[in-house]
């Protein structure tokens, strides 16, 4: 420790090359923090769903009759059968397009995640027209309780009106969720009631199982009760879904580490020639470091150290910016993708490879300082 | 002016002669630059190839019809009224026979498992009019035979055949009312539709227990046509539609992939564009002081400071540009023409001259900058006190 300002006048020894070799670092770094944040984005919306939550949905698209929940509910490990149904339309303009879930009480029982106070949930099943949107989606279209809106489908109406008018009675707020933005749920019975075509129908039936192990088993017990019925059925977990679904975003994965491979790579080149210069000039102050009784391995830690505290410190800096700029960066990706913080362990990843890059960087000026022959590099022979 | 210029050569190409010398702090130029490049070329290949493929579907002279305030096909409805209706309207071209050139279509999804990884992707099983080979001509089969009406067969478009499992020619598809059976496999100018299985509407329609189609495609007389083909069909009371130009449709469905990856690839570009620029002013800076006495005993012999200038910048441009190739013909060897699948749609990485000249203009600007700040610092470097240094 007591050569610590020793490894500080080293390394601001040429404050522009430090200051340029820390920037490119830290701004690595941010990126490094970013794609982080994507990846835990997409981790995160895997483990959120749940693999004792099974979708029933039609095998083709064709819509399945109501009555199909209690032969459901009948198959051994299941806990609850809550069926939902859709309308697809727009708000004002085509461009607004929301998806009006319909669904009942169990609907709620098997998303615990949707955080509906007792009586908003109370208030939605006693008005029939009633509706619970996310706070993003009322906050984009200025909807506040107790509100009127009309949503234009192209589902009729006994008087051939294809316009739903609903009553918010609730908002709901689950930024951390994925998909939750466009939460628009309303009463099935409102729907059902009310449309002429497709009555006692529903697209799709979430399904809670006891053991989340028995999920493959339960799906294949579900869909052989409709074989060989008009309508077959297809029954996935929610997990496998989400698998399938990230696909649509290319292999994120694979690009993440890809473009990550690529900046660490130009990191260590460029801090390796950053240690490599800096040590080349200094040859002989090392020389007289080890006249004046530095034992080898002493200057070789000092060169290391220098390098260590160089990665390290930018390391952090880049860490802290990418930490201030996610939150910032969220909203206007959020059409896209959920931005999160970086979890502790990515953190922990990334000083362990700016640990790595700083021993590998350093590695070859040290041993070069460890063998200095002290008579050579005085009379600048070196 | 000439003597200038002459002077800017000479110390430039000294200056470039000395690289070799100087090889480890070059590279770090040459290799930042190369990776910037090649990565921001590679994630725009992803949009590039996605975009061709759309747009290569898309023709000025056909237009696609979709129920009122539908923004993507299967949200529309049409009956088979609306269907004849809009067969009536003035615009539509006309085949030998005197029969309007048009597709009624159905659209519906079949689950496939996608070869790479395993997963499940929904891949879009499309019901075409009988016209609708007269509307598409870019449609050939490269094996097997055509599907027939009214029996239950279908045809694979080839990008389909190659990225998912149980597709090939022969192969049964499951659809409600049975196995449908592959008959043939097609090409269409690697568009969308060669992600697509094609089948009869109308058979596809009584399978799946459907009475409405999802849109109409007809083909335009000529482009021009259009405005009278949607005057009539816009103003018919009967009709509640929407008319949309093919090439405008499909622009507009695509811009929100399109928006995306363009925005990841500017953005992680971008970044590590920073990175390399502060790397290549490091690197120029210890250029400028590794070479002070050469410099100084110039100006001391009468070289101008912009020859100076002018050489420190031209090195830095020189190592971002050759980096910046490197990395280019990187990307290409490595992605071009590689199948992707993004859900159901195939497309292939593209790396195009123009998407391979924006890598090398990032790189100049990069390096400019890289270079522009050293270059300063020598051109003003004081002549006596860099001589008497040593």
């Amino acid at each position: 420790m007591k050569y610590f300002p020793l490894v500080l006048n080293g390394l601001w020894r040429r404050p522009a090359r430090t200051v340029f070799t820390l920037l490119s670092i830290a701004v690595a770094y941010v990126l490094f923090g970013i794609l982080s944040g994507i990846d835990a984005g997409f981790a995160h919306t895997l483990e959120v769903s749940r693999m004792d939550r099974l979708f029933t949905d039609s095998r083709f698209g064709t819509p399945m009759p109501l009555a199909y929940g209690e032969q459901i509910a009948s198959v051994p490990g299941v806990i609850v059968v809550a069926p939902r149904s859709g309308l697809f339309g727009y708000y004002q303009d085509p461009k607004n397009f929301i998806f009006v879930l319909c669904a009942d009480r169990r609907f709620f029982s098997l998303r615990p995640e949707i955080t509906i106070s007792p009586q908003g949930l109370a208030t939605l099943l006693q008005t029939r027209t009633g509706a619970v949107v996310a706070l993003e989606l009322a906050q984009q279209h200025g909807w506040k309780i107790g509100d009127k809106v009309p949503i234009q489908t192209q589902t009729a109406q006994a008087d051939g009106n294809q316009v739903w008018t609903f009553d918010i009675v609730a908002i709901v707020d689950d930024a951390n969720y994925p998909g939750a933005g466009g939460w628009f749920i309303a009463n099935y019975s409102y729907l059902d009631e009310g449309r002429v075509t497709e009555k006692g129908t529903i697209s799709r039936f979430l399904v809670r199982i006891m053991d989340p192990g028995h999920g493959g088993q339960i799906g294949r017990q579900i869909d052989k009760l409709f074989a060989n019925s008009p309508v077959a059925t297809r029954t996935s977990s929610e997990r496998s879904g989400a698998q399938s679904g990230l696909q649509f975003f290319g292999d994120v994965n694979f690009l993440t580490s890809a473009v990550l491979g690529a900046v660490f790579f130009m990191l260590l080149f460029l801090s390796g020639n950053t240690m490599l210069q800096s040590v080349r000039e200094r040859i002989p102050e090392f020389a007289v470091l080890k006249a004046l009784g530095f034992s080898d391995s002493t200057v070789l830690s000092l060169v290391i150290a220098e390098s260590v505290l160089l990665c390290i410190f930018a390391a952090a800096v880049g860490l802290l910016l990418s930490k201030l700029i996610i939150p910032i960066a969220r909203g206007p990706l959020s059409d896209f993708l959920l931005l999160l913080q970086m979890p502790w362990t990515a953190m922990l990843a990334g000083f362990g490879l700016a640990l790595i890059i700083a021993l590998l960087s350093s590695l070859l000026p040290a041993l070069r300082v460890k063998q200095l022959n002290v008579v050579d590099a005085l009379v600048k022979r070196q | 002016m000439l003597e200038r210029l002459r002077q800017i050569v000479a110390v430039t190409a000294m200056g470039l002669r000395a690289i070799p010398e100087r090889v480890g702090a070059s590279l770090v130029i040459v290799i930042g630059m190369a990776l910037v490049v090649a990565v921001t070329i590679s994630i725009l290949s992803m949009s590039v190839g996605y975009m061709r493929t759309v747009q290569n579907t898309g023709r000025i002279d056909r237009a696609i019809v979709l129920s009122h305030g539908s923004q993507f096909e299967f949200a529309s409805a049409l009956s088979r009224d609306n269907v004849l209706t809009i067969a009536d309207a003035p615009g539509i071209k006309t085949a030998g026979d005197g029969k309007p050139i048009l597709s009624a279509e159905y659209l519906t999804a079949v689950l496939v498992t996608k070869k790479t990884n395993g997963l499940d992707v929904y891949v879009s099983l499309r019901g075409v009019g009988l016209e609708g080979l007269a509307l598409r001509p870019e449609i050939k089969l490269v094996s097997g035979r055509m599907f027939q009406p009214a029996r239950h067969e279908l045809i694979v478009g080839k990008s389909a055949l190659a990225q998912f499992e149980g597709l090939e020619v022969g192969s049964p598809v499951p659809l409600p009312d049975g196995d449908w059976t592959i008959t043939g496999s097609f090409e269409s100018n690697g568009d969308e539709h060669e992600s697509e299985l094609m089948a009869d509407s109308e058979t596809l329609l009584s399978t799946m227990r459907a009475n409405t189609f999802h849109s109409v495609t007809v083909m335009l007389e000529k482009p021009d046509s259009l405005e009278q083909f949607r005057t009539a069909v816009t103003t018919n009371p009967t009709l509640a539609v929407d008319v949309t130009r093919e090439t405008q449709f499909l622009a507009a469905q695509s811009k929100y992939l399109n928006t995306f990856l363009t925005m990841i690839a500017y953005v992680v570009g971008g970044i590590m564009g920073l990175g390399a620029t502060f790397g290549a002013l490091n690197t120029m800076y210890t250029a400028v002081s590794a070479r002070a006495i050469e410099i100084a005993t110039l100006r001391a012999i009468g070289f101008s400071g912009d020859a100076v200038l002018a050489s420190v910048l031209a090195e830095s441009l020189v190592l971002a540009v050759s980096g910046a190739v490197i990395g280019a013909i990187a990307a290409w060897i490595a992605f071009n023409g590689n199948l992707h699948a993004i859900g159901g749609l195939v497309f292939r990485l593209t790396v195009t001259p123009s998407l391979v000249a924006l890598g090398i203009g990032f790189a100049f600007t990069l390096g400019f900058i890289g270079g522009l700040f050293p270059a300063i610092r020598a051109a003003r470097l004081p002549v006596a006190d860099a001589l008497r240094a040593t």
